[in-house]
């Protein structure tokens, strides 16, 4: 059942991007006389039809939620909009192409090198042929991982200053929203990019093969920031990271404290937290953001923007500031 | 197709599948059906088709992106290319089951045997290489990585044995390799997006598939020039000989067409119309009734009616089908010919 739906959902997926490729983005190559990318832009179409359908997915289940059974009143929906626009950008695959013109090649030229010069990579999924390299399995393996360095690459975040002047663009937002997942400084996503790269070149990952748990594993980012009490109970919210663990992330103070304090780093498995003994799991609401957002007495009203150019600009300046201090 | 076509292909699929049962039955336990062997090639698995009754019947897991196969020169084993995994599945030609892996091939998304048997080439496309292995009949070693231009996509020998050929697909180039010293000989403009590399009989003109164009560049490789090109469709990308001492078959991947060129005259004879998209690589039946070809844009394969040059079937595949075969095909005469 579950598998004829997956099926029929595929063969839709399918169709649509024969359609706009075939009728829409293929005569467009053409003409350019870019078709050497003619296979990668049909395989990268499929993905953004895949993130496009994330968020009608996002918006139909979490939005109703949000309605329903708010986390945090708010008056209005105003701060959320410009998290609206970077969840757009994300999904329709801005990023990727970014990241496939200008950083790829580099990789590629490493992974030559490797090869050239006998440096040895691990292909997690060949260590037990038959069983490692099952679809399930060798996604799974991949997938804890990758959570493993999402881990640390989120503690480094908030540890390294320059670092952390990007990631608070993510935390700025005082309206924590079923959009606020991609809500990051472009520098850092590419950092991010860099960084997820560079390891999958040594232990072989690729999930882009695994379209389904991607997908849900996106959809699981999503909701973990969701303005609703969702609760995932105490068994269930020490193998997921659940909304409630994810906000005392964002709590100002209790979360996070710049680069001095932080807790609740994982990003879809709560157990490195419980591992390093960095997690929490007090569920009082308390307001996110950052603190310096805040008005005198507790921070300095400091601005972090409102729409997107500006966020971005504001990161950099905070970064030249604390490169170049005036004295 | 109409439903006389549709009925009339069905009761003949249930015939011959009648007659199989039948012969199943009289060679008992000996007998297994071939299976058509499709790379789905962004989904890191091969389908296994029953080619008599066009019945997907099994999926296999693969590396990941599996997009060329190829068959050694004993036909004992098919080699399934890993390009993103950097390795090499050795898989039973007739049923699809593995046999055995190599790893550390890097990124082989193109790959041959020279003729000769000696060498075993690799076209790194990710990483602008081309691999020179030394075989042995078993292993491969490697003689050398040459770096080259950007892409290469397509591999074809010259028939000693001396040469190997590779399209530059970003390049726009086309590039031949020495292998008894593993170097590159010369490189050559060729036009926009080569691909798919066709020898003629008696090694006389290189046929190329011109992916950013609508035509077949004749290329004379001794003189290094491009004699003439023979209009195909747009996006022409690869090529199948049709056993006949004739004719050879060009995919055209943006027309979705497939162009039959007459490589004594050196001019298309016809096109095969009405295909789904993406067109690629293609494969003949042993009585060269049927041509099976992957649609690369639609997740699916066709069987087309080489008598009447009609797609009569299409069967539902993975992501991205790529290579194709079964074994038993028609001869080969060129890349890797039987």
């Amino acid at each position: 059942m579950i598998n004829e739906a997956i099926n029929a959902l595929e063969d839709g997926i399918a169709s649509l991007q024969t359609l706009l490729y075939v009728d829409a983005v293929q005569p467009l190559l053409y003409r350019l006389g870019l078709m050497g990318y003619d296979e990668d832009t049909y395989d990268a179409l499929y993905w953004v039809i895949v993130g496009v359908l994330q968020i009608v997915v996002m918006y139909v289940v979490l939005r109703p939620l949000e309605a329903w059974f708010p986390a945090e009143s708010w008056q209005d929906r105003k701060a959320t909009r410009v998290d609206v626009l970077y969840t757009w950008i994300a999904k329709l695959g801005v990023f990727n192409v970014t990241f496939f013109f200008l950083l790829q090649p580099g990789f590629d030229r490493l992974q030559s090198l490797m090869a050239i010069h006998s440096v040895p990579d691990i292909q997690f999924d060949g260590l037990w042929p038959g069983v490692t390299d099952g679809p399930l399995v060798s996604f799974l393996i991949y997938l804890v991982a990758l959570d493993f360095a999402g881990y640390w690459y989120h503690r480094w975040q908030h540890r390294f200053g320059v670092w952390w002047a990007l990631h608070a663009v993510h935390h700025s937002q005082r309206q924590m929203s079923l959009w606020t997942d991609d809500r990051n400084h472009v520098l850092d996503t590419m950092i991010q990019a860099a960084f997820f790269a560079a390891l999958s070149l040594f232990i072989g990952v690729e999930p882009g093969q695994y379209v389904v748990l991607v997908a849900v594993g996106n959809l699981l980012q999503s909701v973990q920031h969701v303005n609703a009490r969702v609760r995932f109970g105490r068994v269930l919210e020490r193998v997921l990271v659940s909304p409630s663990f994810h906000r005392r992330h964002h709590a100002i103070g209790y979360g996070h404290e710049g680069t001095r304090y932080g807790c609740n780093f994982g990003v879809l498995l709560p157990w490195w937290d419980m591992l390093f003994k960095t997690a929490s799991w007090n569920s009082a609401q308390e307001p996110t953001g950052i603190r310096d957002q805040l008005p005198p007495p507790q921070g300095r009203s400091r601005d972090y923007g409102d729409g997107w150019w500006h966020q971005q600009a504001a990161a950099i300046a905070r970064i030249s500031r604390r490169l170049f201090p005036a004295r | 197709m109409t439903t006389r076509r549709f009925f009339l292909c069905s009761l003949r699929r249930s015939l011959c599948a009648l007659l199989l049962c039948g012969l199943a039955g009289i060679a008992g336990s000996a007998f297994a059906a071939d299976r058509v062997i499709v790379l789905d090639s962004a989904e890191a698995q091969l389908t296994l088709i029953d080619q008599a009754t066009h019945k997907v019947v099994d999926t296999l897991p693969t590396g990941k992106e599996p997009h060329h196969l190829m068959i050694t020169p004993d036909h004992e084993s098919l080699i399934v290319a890993n390009s993103v995994s950097n390795s090499l599945m050795f898989i039973d030609p007739r049923t699809g089951q593995l046999q055995r892996r190599m790893e550390g091939v890097d990124d082989p998304y193109q790959l041959g045997f020279s003729p000769d048997h000696r060498w075993f080439v690799t076209a790194a496309l990710r990483l602008n290489r081309v691999d020179i292995y030394r075989y042995d009949g078993h292993n491969m070693t490697v003689a050398k990585r040459i770096p080259i231009g950007k892409t290469p996509s397509h591999l074809d020998f010259s028939s000693d044995g001396k040469t190997v050929f590779v399209t530059l697909q970003d390049s726009g180039e086309l590039a031949a390799i020495d292998l008894a010293t593993q170097t590159i000989a010369w490189r050559m403009p060729v036009g926009n997006a080569p691909a798919g590399l066709w020898m003629t009989p008696g090694d006389q003109y290189l046929l190329v598939g011109m992916t950013g164009e609508d035509d077949v560049a004749v290329v004379d490789w001794r003189k290094r020039q491009v004699v003439k090109r023979i209009p195909t469709g747009r996006g022409a990308h690869n090529f199948r000989s049709l056993d006949d001492g004739r004719h050879v078959a060009a995919s055209n991947r943006v027309s979705n067409t497939i162009s039959i060129i007459d490589y004594i005259d050196l001019t298309k004879t016809r096109d095969i119309t009405g295909l789904l998209p993406g067109p690629d690589d293609m494969e003949l039946t042993a009585d060269r009734k049927f041509l099976w070809v992957t649609f690369r844009f639609a997740r699916h394969v066709g069987v087309i009616d080489m008598n009447t040059y009609t797609l009569v079937d299409t069967i539902r595949v993975g992501r991205s089908p790529h290579g194709i075969y079964f074994s038993n095909r028609a001869p080969v005469l060129g890349p890797n010919p039987d």
